[in-house]
């Protein structure tokens, strides 16, 4: 096959591999919107998966949020009243963390903390029959393993990434007191930080937290439970999984970027 | 041709049919991994209250019938209807109902791994039916006392001992108001003990109007006079040859 053919195949396979997705996707709120597919069982399980992929990772992200706030926001607050720019706090801030490093890096943390292991999960229980086992008891594997993790996957990193730029802002300012002589009021602070969000920056943080997420949940789900017989395919499943939530989520920040600030 | 046909259909008094439970019709699948043989040319039907047993051959336990009844399986050839509806042309969301209607003891665990053994029992009763989580959990309470536990399970799968993992599938099977009941070789590591609360169960599930298909691998099972099996057969490599038909269920 020449160059020209195998370029064009891995386009072809790119946007079939993204209308795919993007299908699930589709079916994952097709199914959400109907109550009568949130049965208590379906419920539970969504529950569950908050726990696991939203709650029970609060603290890691508080951990890295304060690591950035003080490596990042106090540097920024430090040197900007050094050289007589701390009006430009604000807007230095949201462009830098709410614009861009804020959605990326919570994602990343979402794909290697919950992805991974959600695709490894799914497998397994592929390879164990319990997949099989939930459809023979009438129990859609869609509707309860896929739509409950997606979701969950979804709104944990929107709630996540909330509060780690709360947290980084509050962990960068206090930093900043202990190191500076003459420090910010908290009201300038928080107002800097306020007044220099538009709407479309708020826009740009919704998608670019947002449709990575759904992505990646439905790269992961897909992924752990197209695992057919042998246990050596899940962590191919994982590592494939893993490359395509990263190719997306750079691919869909850099486009959303270019959609909000053309 | 391996056919076994009821010799008359069961009909009430005004002269209606009923619909059998579970028909098959002529039904061959391929060879799979996953089975220990494939089935050849089967055809039975089984109506509320009869009770079909089948005697495995040594070594060959894993058959394709259960998910082929339970509509999870294509059938390579033939049909299986589940009330007199073919379950390849079953909508995705109706199938998924009428396999609530199923009980099931599974031949290989069939337990979800990331829940408890309760959570398990009670799984698919809070996924199809709107009763009270109190009341699943009393008749499941009920079951496992007369299947020889203390209670309702609420260990995980790993924390459990096989002979109670065993005592708890009976639980999850019969848990409800099932029309079809597949028991998967039920009484391995717990024969002779477990007979009577078994039989028992199964005469209630029977009188109620479920319908039974029972698999199993002991000699001591398929000599028991007390089960009362409305058809009897047992595997012959992929053949289910019938052994015996009788018309009191």
């Amino acid at each position: 096959m020449n160059t020209i053919a195998r370029v064009g195949n891995f386009t072809l396979e790119g946007w079939r591999e993204i209308c795919y997705l993007a299908g699930i996707i589709w079916q994952v709120f097709a199914v959400a919107v109907k109550p009568r597919y949130w049965t208590r069982a379906v419920r539970a399980e969504l529950y569950r998966q908050i726990i696991s992929t939203g709650i029970d990772a609060a603290g890691f992200v508080f951990y890295v949020a304060c690591a950035v706030g003080i490596s990042v926001v106090a540097q920024v607050l430090v040197w900007l009243q050094i050289i007589g720019q701390s009006l430009a706090l604000g807007p230095l801030m949201v462009t830098v963390l709410v614009r861009e490093a804020v959605p990326v890096l919570i994602n990343l943390l979402a794909i290697g903390r919950n992805g991974t292991a959600l695709t490894t999960e799914l497998g397994n229980m592929k390879i164990a029959g319990e997949v099989r086992a939930l459809d023979a008891q009438g129990l859609d594997p869609f509707i309860y393993l896929a739509v409950p993790r997606v979701l969950s996957l979804t709104l944990s990193v929107f709630c996540l990434a909330v509060l780690f730029v709360v947290v980084a802002f509050a962990s960068g300012y206090l930093s900043g007191l202990l190191l500076s002589a003459s420090a910010v009021d908290p009201g300038t602070f928080t107002r800097s930080i306020i007044f220099s969000m538009s709407p479309v920056d708020l826009l740009n943080f919704l998608s670019k937290t947002i449709i990575p997420a759904l992505f990646t949940g439905a790269i992961c789900c897909s992924q752990g439970l197209r695992v057919q017989t042998s246990s050596t395919e899940v962590p191919k499943a994982t590592k494939r999984a893993l490359a395509l939530s990263i190719r997306a989520l750079f691919g869909i920040s850099a486009l959303v970027s270019l959609l909000t600030y053309m | 041709m391996s056919v076994f046909i009821k010799k008359s259909e069961m009909r009430d008094d005004s002269g209606v049919h009923h619909t059998p439970v579970l028909a098959f019709k002529e039904v061959s699948t391929e060879p799979d991994p996953r089975f220990d043989s494939p089935l050849w040319d089967v055809t039975f039907t089984l109506s509320r209250g009869e009770l079909l047993l089948i005697r495995l051959e040594r070594g060959r336990f894993r058959l394709p019938l259960a998910d082929l009844a339970a509509g999870v399986l294509e059938p390579g050839q033939g049909t299986v209807e589940f009330f007199g509806e073919n379950w390849l042309r079953m909508l995705p969301d109706y199938s998924s109902t009428q396999r609530g209607k199923i009980g099931r003891v599974f031949e290989d665990h069939g337990w979800i791994s990331n829940l408890s053994i309760g959570e398990n029992i009670v799984l698919a009763q809070r996924h199809h039916s709107n009763r009270s989580d109190s009341d699943i959990e009393a008749e499941a309470t009920q079951l496992a006392r007369m299947f020889g536990l203390p209670g309702l399970p609420h260990r995980t799968l790993t924390g459990m001992h096989r002979e109670d993992l065993g005592r708890s599938a009976f639980i999850r099977a019969f848990l409800g108001n099932s029309a079809l009941i597949i028991l998967e070789r039920p009484t391995r590591n717990l024969f002779p003990g477990i007979m009577p609360p078994l039989m028992n169960a199964i005469r209630t599930a029977r009188n109620r109007g479920s319908a039974v298909i029972w698999t199993t691998s002991e000699d001591g099972v398929w000599s028991d006079s007390g089960i009362h099996a409305t058809l009897k057969c047992t595997m012959f490599g992929s053949r289910m040859n019938v052994i015996k038909e009788s018309d009191n269920g």
